[in-house]
């Protein structure tokens, strides 16, 4: 009997408005692995991680995480459960330098302590960083912006670690850099949900993934498993 | 006019002005963080003379205890009108817009509860210190240069906070992203809360040190209101030091403009201050072009 997983999501449904963009979504994420969320432009892959992270709300199902439920909980209590995210499209504090983004990550109470060590943890992750730590956050350049956002989520040492679109819009150099990074976080220990349109892209650095389709999830296994699966090629080429 | 004339001209403008600032820098921080435009902020700072008043006067509390009471007691208020009124707009998708309506009521509610409260009469407040200082043949009276001292003071501990405090870096960070404070564990509507009350309680420091000059009334917040949005347009919507720099030129345009026209035309000079400015930078002195 394996142990339960660390993060179990359960028939899941999400509306804007009265638009359905979830339907019965299920998923689970293990500790120390490395899931990623699949699905064309529009399937509802950011709405999954927002939903999880308290950010869009939950209109039926549950999400367990060790053991709670967090769809009560809201968003900034999330880091003193231990999950931790990185927004679509960076999101950093612009106008703020490189330090001040980084040392927010460890804003909340539960995490504020040891601060110095965080950070050099982190900054050994990206040791670019300290060297711009004086930059004003919302004049890097992409690949740099996402490695702070990165670097801002880790502060709080998560468990759980949640990356809308880690690669968006990034130059191709930059986004096996980030990947590596991710197996990097990996190794830490940490378990990290990522959604991402490309499917090779995906299943270099994911353990499993899943497969969204207009908000329901088609699909599940591993990177091998998918990659050669009948859904994936409805899905991505229409045949 | 002579010189020394025209140096005290510049120096009132900037007493003036430090006075625009601090109501202005409250506009700012409640727009900048929550993307509200409180149409009720003049009343925060006509409250704040009437607490003074009530203290100083009427309880016979002396200025340096009552002008500290009145603070604490403004931000109770702003954070409490916000958790009444603003709070439930922001909570909903959509509504943000509303707030126009519902600060505008605020200002109509709070401009009738002073008048039922404290009457339709003008009043005032002794000189908390008196004698006029005299340099160079520039004089200034002592009330003025205490104005500017506190303005100063004030305008130092807010930069200090907002730069260097685990509540100033919240509340930058939660005006520059919402989402992604919320994501390092800022609590969104707590800031918000805190934030109306400090931008109150800034109205009333101006209001507390202005009320020995300007005369108190249940309107007296909204000409002070519209300077201070000339103020923060001059200065860039939601910018803390934009809103201090643009109301220290405010007032010294006003001051120097005064001195050369007649007083009538301090509105005016004001007015045509802004457009010149809108004109060459519309995004404010120190605002950005997004």
């Amino acid at each position: 009997m394996a142990e339960a997983p660390m993060l179990r999501v359960e028939n899941l449904n999400v509306l804007y408005g009265d638009f359905q963009i979830l339907w019965d979504v299920s998923m689970t994420v293990g500790a120390k692995e490395v899931v990623a969320v699949l699905g064309p432009n529009g399937s509802g892959k950011s709405t999954v991680l927002k939903a999880i992270m308290g950010l869009t709300p939950v209109r039926s199902g549950k999400i367990i995480f060790e053991g709670e439920d967090l769809t009560k909980v809201p968003t900034h209590e999330m880091v003193a459960r231990g999950i931790s995210m990185v927004l679509e499209r960076r999101r950093l504090f612009g106008a703020m330098t490189v330090r001040e983004n980084i040392l927010l990550g460890a804003y909340h109470r539960s995490v504020n302590k040891n601060t110095a060590s965080r950070l050099e943890w982190v900054e050994s992750l990206f040791p670019i960083l300290a060297e711009r730590r004086d930059q004003i956050a919302g004049r890097m350049s992409g690949g740099e912006q996402q490695m702070v956002a990165i670097a801002r989520s880790l502060m709080s040492r998560p468990r759980l670690l949640l990356m809308d679109e880690p690669y968006l819009g990034l130059a191709p150099r930059i986004v096996s850099q980030i990947a590596s990074i991710i197996q990097r976080i990996n190794q830490e220990g940490i378990s990290v949900v990522f959604n991402e349109q490309n499917v090779h892209l995906s299943f270099g650095v994911s353990h499993r993934g899943y497969l969204l389709e207009s908000g329901r999830m088609m699909l599940t296994g591993t990177g091998e498993e998918m990659i050669h699966s009948d859904v994936i090629r409805r899905v991505y080429l229409g045949v | 006019m002579t010189f020394s004339l025209f140096i005290e001209q510049i120096i009132n403008g900037l007493i003036i002005g430090s006075m625009y600032a601090l109501v202005g820098s409250g506009i700012a921080l409640i727009y900048g963080t929550m993307r509200v435009l409180n149409l009720a902020h003049g009343e925060f700072y006509m409250l704040g003379g009437y607490l003074v008043f009530f203290l100083v006067v009427t309880c016979g509390v002396p200025a340096y205890l009552a002008i500290p009471i009145a603070l604490l007691a403004a931000f109770l208020l702003g954070a409490l009108i916000q958790r009444l009124t603003i709070h439930y707009l922001l909570q909903r998708e959509g509504w943000a817009f509303s707030t126009i309506a519902v600060t505008l009521g605020l200002s109509i509610f709070l401009q009738n509860s002073a008048l039922l409260l404290f009457g339709e009469n003008v009043q005032s407040v002794p000189y908390y210190v008196t004698g006029i200082v005299e340099f160079a043949g520039v004089r200034i009276p002592m009330q003025r240069l205490l104005i500017l001292g506190v303005a100063i003071l004030t305008i130092a501990v807010m930069t200090y906070v907002l730069k260097a405090t685990r509540l100033g870096w919240a509340i930058r960070a939660t005006s520059q992203d919402r989402d992604a404070a919320a994501v390092v564990g800022i609590p969104a509507s707590r800031i918000y809360l805190i934030t109306f009350g400090i931008a109150a309680a800034l109205g009333a420091i101006a209001a507390a040190m202005m009320a020995p000059i300007y005369a108190i009334t249940p309107w007296s917040g909204l000409p002070i209101l519209f300077k201070g949005f000339v103020v923060v347009i001059l200065g860039g919507l939601g910018s803390f030091p934009g809103a201090i720099v643009g109301g220290l030129l405010l007032g010294v345009v006003e001051a120097v403009g005064v001195q050369l026209t007649s007083t009538e035309w301090r509105d005016v000079i004001a007015f045509a201050l802004m457009i010149a400015v809108i004109w060459v930078r519309p995004w404010g002195l120190f605002g950005s072009k997004s």
